[in-house]
């Protein structure tokens, strides 16, 4: 066993010194994950000398590991915080390479059983836990299963800025906290009553968008209002390259927002940004 | 009085194999070559926003990178502690080296994943790296090592140590000659049972050595890695994908099968020493 | 051990010095507020290792005594083999089946909003230390030398006499080990916890409801490790988590050392 394993890792030394592989990673929102992973196998395929690592964690971590620099791209769904900008000002661009709704995700039953719009204050209400049962609402006779996200996800900022007022505010009503992107979107699958958070590229047959009703008129969660702006919880999706980034990383960025780039975020179900 | 404890019983003689029948039916539909060979393309299959691919190669090596790297670290270290124990020290000094290790040994993982955070990633700037998982597996899977050397070279029958010092042996002589060949097997079960506890620690390593994707082959100690254990997390947060949940019982089943395959062999090799 | 102690206490003294130790009944934990109650965590953690316990320990000496009392030899070594295999089966292995077969059920018998609580983290916590505990009774119901059995029969004790009064007070030292070791164990279990217990940071209201999304000092760690940033408040508070979680797994070990005298693992 231990013969094995010098060997395995005398291998990896020299190939250490065949290729001089240049490394970057990219951290942050598990919204723009999707966006990053395929693009970063697509270009690779393109560039076989850059290989771009790509982990999860949320908005927070992405900003934070730019700020220490432990990353070289930092991804997020929301805008910095004053304080984050103060610290990113200078030495590091922000560069929107999308745009997604932010919808208010409901499980299959409540969606079908009639709550198929919402007003801000409703949905308000609920997280405040205010508003404790469908019916109230106008559906089924179950409680609402209120699904919070982490505080630091982006997701979460965008949806409390726009519903709660602030983008730290506490829900109360709260029944359960998930995580990323994919959590959630399992949680409200596997249940009949939930209400959640989520990028629309999320939306599937088991989760449904609620239109949220702006001036009496129902929204939808889909691409089209978001570039007529019409949608009241959308944002746009974030880069952080900072100024001292190789030129690789600066070309793979110059990627994401080409033709090839963009054509990546559409697939995903995100709005390009041109 | 007998019947039931044979029905509090039940659960506990029935689980290990409901378990393990449940994870294979689960990860039948999985179960292919592709497994192992397939491409790792995240989500261009359904051209949505799964994570999960369709092979596993290069989280299985990188699983078995760490735990090599953990081994190779804690061994040498876990054989001197031994050989300290039973050469130099004190009895006194025997009981608190006995007492630290098993304190070592009980607390959470998670913990020295902590630690490893901050002194490997960030104050010595490693970064999330194959050597920072390496470092804290190893202190991780050092304290079951230590003192499972330590019990291997308790068991040599102390006549044949006397009988070495009679003939005249010098100290390295009496290790290399008489302890070691004697004391191997016992060693080497450690050794084994000590790569398994590597190969299923997450916590730890899931925010100091791994990332989501993008790492086919490590290219050099301090790159990231992805593993079997957080790869197997990350698919646990998609259950609404049939297939990423297919993945993942799949994944956890050749986790299972690499865990298993080190603990069997530990056991036959205990049987085999106990027989000599 | 030292260097780990120190640390620990370095990493996190931020945090104690600005909020003192009283943190550790707080309830609130919000970190964008600057509040870092450690109590619901604290609270959470040591329900789910009373509820793995209250499971484990009947189950497993149930099964040790069955193993060895009752069955006969080859059923012994399978029945052996079955727990060291369910012993190695990693956390996250647990979590999946934890979170994919034991969350729907305990959402469908218990008519829960969700299965995310408490229960369900002690019940994948008692399987986990499940082999434990019947590995380590079983071993100190077999040391018993078959004479104490023999002069037992002799005496005319019925079968559960003989259980109760002769052979489970022989076997205790071994048991308690055990039961020492599973607390450790479920103590320490991060990632099948993580996934199961609902990181809802509020103490269960009433505190006996379990069947309510709670949080433990581990999965509070395993979620926020990665979006503290380094040297913040909110990480000097995650290490504080992590300094209760040592302490209270050395003070479990010394617990052990002391009852055993040198129990040979």
């Amino acid at each position: 066993m231990i013969k094995e394993s010098i060997f395995l890792m005398a291998a990896m030394c020299v190939s250490i010194s065949a290729q001089a592989v240049e490394r970057i990673s990219a951290v942050g929102s598990t919204t723009v994950l999707p966006v990053m992973a395929q693009a970063a196998e697509a270009y690779h395929a393109m560039h076989p000398d850059l290989t771009v690592t790509v982990s999860g964690g949320g908005s927070g971590v992405g900003i934070a590991s730019i700020i220490q620099g432990t990353a070289q791209l930092g991804m997020a769904s929301r805008e910095t915080s004053p304080e984050e900008q103060a610290k990113l000002d200078g030495h590091v661009d922000n560069i929107v390479i999308a745009s997604d709704a932010v919808a208010v995700v409901v499980s299959k039953a409540v969606y079908e059983s009639g709550i198929q719009q919402l007003s801000i204050a409703q949905i308000a209400a609920i997280y405040r836990g205010k508003i404790r049962n469908w019916k109230e609402l106008g559906g089924l006779d179950k409680r609402i299963l209120v699904i919070d996200k982490e505080a630091s996800r982006g997701t979460r900022h965008v949806f409390a800025k726009a519903v709660l007022g602030s983008s730290h505010a506490r829900a109360e009503g709260a029944s359960i906290i998930s995580g990323s992107n994919n959590e959630e979107q399992m949680i409200v699958s596997r249940s009949d009553n939930a209400i959640g958070m989520l990028s629309n590229a999320w939306l599937n047959d088991e989760v449904r968008g609620v239109d949220v009703l702006v001036d009496g008129k129902a929204i939808a969660p889909t691409i089209e209002h978001v570039r007529d702006g019409s949608y009241p919880i959308a944002r746009g999706l974030h880069i952080f390259l900072p100024h001292n980034a190789t030129a690789e990383t600066k070309d793979f960025v110059q990627f994401l927002l080409s033709k090839q780039g963009q054509a990546i975020v559409k697939h995903v179900g995100y709005l390009p940004v041109r | 009085m007998k019947i039931f404890l044979c029905l509090l019983a039940l659960p506990a003689l029935l689980l290990p194999l409901a378990c393990f029948f449940y994870i294979v039916v689960q990860a039948w539909p999985a179960l292919n070559w592709q497994l192992i060979a397939g491409s790792e393309t995240v989500g261009n299959l359904f051209g949505d926003v799964s994570s999960a691919g369709h092979g596993l190669w290069s989280q299985i090596s990188g699983s078995l990178l760490m735990m090599a790297l953990a081994c190779l670290l804690a061994a040498p270290i876990a054989l001197s502690i031994a050989l300290f124990h039973a050469l130099w020290a004190t009895p006194s000094q025997k009981r608190m080296l006995i007492t630290i290790l098993q304190i070592l040994q009980g607390i959470p993982p998670i913990v020295y994943g902590l630690c490893g955070l901050i002194l490997l990633v960030h104050l010595l700037h490693w970064g999330i790296s194959l050597a920072a998982g390496g470092v804290i597996l190893g202190v991780v899977i050092l304290p079951l090592l230590s003192s499972n050397a330590i019990h291997a070279l308790e068991r040599i029958p102390v006549e044949q140590t006397e009988s070495a010092k009679a003939l005249g042996l010098t100290s390295v002589a009496i290790i290399m000659r008489v302890w070691l060949p004697a004391a191997w097997p016992g060693m080497l079960t450690g050794l084994l049972l000590a790569m398994a506890r590597a190969l299923s620690e997450t916590a730890p390593i899931l925010f100091t050595a791994t990332v989501f994707s993008g790492i086919t082959w490590p290219d050099s100690i301090f790159s990231p890695v992805t593993s079997l254990q957080t790869h197997i997390f990350y698919l646990a947060q998609e259950g609404s994908n049939a297939h990423a949940v297919d993945m993942a019982w799949a994944s956890a089943t050749v986790l299972l099968v690499l865990v298993v395959f080190f603990s069997l062999s530990a056991r036959f090799l205990r049987r085999y020493e106990e027989s000599v | 051990m030292l260097i780990l102690l120190w640390f620990l206490v370095d990493a996190s003294w931020p945090f104690w010095h600005d909020f003192g130790i009283s943190q550790l009944w707080a309830s609130e934990w919000y970190p964008y507020e600057s509040l870092y109650g450690l109590l619901p965590a604290i609270i959470g953690t040591a329900w789910a290792m009373l509820i793995a316990m209250f499971i484990a320990v009947p189950c497993g000496l149930a099964a040790a005594i069955v193993s060895s009392e009752i069955l006969p030899i080859t059923w012994q070594s399978w029945m052996r083999l079955g727990m060291e295999m369910l012993a190695g089966i990693p956390s996250v292995v647990y979590g999946l089946i934890g979170l994919w077969v034991l969350l729907p059920w305990l959402q469908n018998t218990f008519d829960l909003l969700t299965g995310h609580n408490l229960l369900a983290a002690g019940m994948i916590l008692s399987l986990m230390i499940l082999p434990t505990m019947m590995v380590m009774s079983q071993d100190a119901l077999r040391l018993i030398p078959i004479e104490q059995r023999e002069a037992a029969m002799n005496m005319g004790m019925n079968w559960s006499q003989r259980l109760l009064r002769v052979l489970l007070p022989q076997a205790w030292p071994g048991i308690r080990s055990g039961i020492l070791l599973g607390l450790g164990r479920s103590l320490g279990e991060t990632m099948a916890v993580m996934l199961v217990v609902g990181s809802l940071d509020r103490v269960p209201q009433p505190i006996y409801n379990i069947l309510e999304p709670a949080q433990t000092l581990t999965s509070r760690i395993g979620r926020e490790m990665g979006e503290a940033a380094f040297g913040s408040m909110h990480f000097s508070a995650l290490m504080a988590c992590g300094l209760v979680l040592a302490v209270a797994a050395i003070c479990l070990s010394l617990l052990a050392q002391r009852k055993s005298k040198g129990f040979v693992l």
